[in-house]
């Protein structure tokens, strides 16, 4: 389940920031800085990029707080302004990769080339960490909105302004690419330490 | 295993086990905290964007608040002398206060409620006190969770300990309250720890 769900914040904190209350504005950094961090940083890699995002994000979050209306969680509110940014730097990023956007979001990026799959190896397999990072941006992207964040398909279409067939293959992939670490962290442990053969 | 179930491992080639397992272990990776910098750059940013008032340009305006109840209070005495020489024959022998009646229980209140939240957070204080220590070894995402809890309570107490005399009581409560409120889902965090080491 979504971090950004467990955060509760008092209404008046809310109230307060939204009059632009420099303290009120701190607390909700305090809240909810860590979460939009990590959720930057697993989209972009790269900290000094998650960093200006999670800027972007809580600048943003100080301009439209006032037409916050409560409906959805403070959390939820602020978890999309956080996946809309970085979704938003993933596009440039491509744009400025020449990437081919013709068909939107192209998987083909440095981490998805074929000579950086999940290594074989089991203690590599082993570390979901990395082998997050052998995905795609994109794929990885759809991975952690649907099976962290709790987005639906039709939810992460929106966001990438894509199909929901889009999101299902792009997750499907990444599954293929996953597969191999989860059937190795499946298999029994022998009696030497390791894994089963095979890798 | 329903017909949608079996359609979707089809679709992703991973049994629903498999998916649980990876939603779990993705679920569980720490998250990581920004540099402290960060905060520092948003504020910068904001109040050159005019987006937040910074306390020090709040403060006059409390001052005056302040001052004017004052005169207001200096006024009743002044315009209704025979209501308070009334007052304070009755309470001769009993101390006399010039504080009108209807501020005097405002201000009560208020007080009564920050005296509350402190002595609720001293008896929180206690109550973590009086937990076993941590065990040695812990689950990674609760401790991430305690070590977050702690450093939104530093957090709080930085502001309290350095900018509590700048503060209105309003701020002070929503600062008192917010600690109060932290505390709890620490201790329920560190119970939860205890009681899992226990059994």
């Amino acid at each position: 389940m979504s971090k950004f769900a467990d955060i509760q914040i008092d209404k008046a904190i809310i109230k307060r920031a939204a009059r632009g209350d420099a303290r009120a504005h701190e607390i909700l950094y305090r809240a909810f800085a860590t979460p939009v961090y990590s959720l930057c940083l697993r989209f972009t890699r790269v900290p000094a990029n998650a960093e200006d995002l999670v800027q972007e994000t809580f600048i943003e979050i100080m301009r439209s707080i006032k037409n916050f209306r409560g409906e959805a969680a403070v959390g939820s509110w602020i978890r999309r302004i956080a996946v809309t940014k970085s979704l938003m730097f993933l596009r440039s990023a491509w744009t400025s990769r020449s990437q081919a956007l013709a068909d939107g979001f192209d998987d083909m990026t440095a981490g998805d080339n074929l000579s950086h799959g999940i290594s074989r190896h089991p203690d590599d397999a082993m570390d979901l960490d990395a082998a997050l990072a052998n995905l795609s941006d994109v794929s990885r992207s759809v991975v952690w909105l649907h099976d962290v964040e709790g987005y639906t398909h039709k939810e992460i279409a929106a966001f990438m302004g894509k199909s929901e067939s889009f999101s299902k293959s792009q997750l499907s992939r990444a599954y293929q690419r996953l597969k191999p670490m989860l059937e190795v962290a499946q298999q029994p442990v022998s009696a030497d330490g390791a894994a089963a053969q095979g890798y | 295993m329903s017909r949608d179930e079996k359609d979707e491992e089809m679709i992703y080639g991973l049994t629903m086990e498999q998916r649980g397992d990876l939603r779990d272990s993705l679920a569980a990776l720490p998250e990581t905290m920004p540099p402290r910098a960060v905060w520092r750059r948003i504020k910068e940013q904001a109040e050159a964007e005019g987006l937040i008032s910074s306390p020090r340009s709040r403060r006059p305006s409390t001052w005056y608040m302040g001052g004017g109840l004052a005169v207001a209070a200096m006024l009743v005495i002044v315009i209704m002398p025979g209501r308070f020489e009334a007052t304070d024959s009755a309470t001769e022998g009993q101390g006399f206060s010039v504080v009108p009646e209807m501020q005097a229980s405002t201000q009560a209140i208020e007080v009564n409620t920050l005296q509350a939240l402190m002595v609720e957070s001293r008896q929180l204080e206690s109550d973590l006190r009086s937990l076993p220590n941590e065990p040695r070894v812990v689950r990674a995402g609760t401790q991430a969770t305690i070590v977050e809890l702690e450093d939104r309570i530093a957090a709080i107490d930085y502001q309290l300990s350095e900018t509590a005399s700048q503060m209105s009581q309003q701020d002070k409560e929503i600062f008192w309250r917010e600690r109060v409120r932290l505390m709890k889902s620490l201790v329920q965090m560190r119970y939860a720890q205890a009681q899992r080491t226990a059994f």
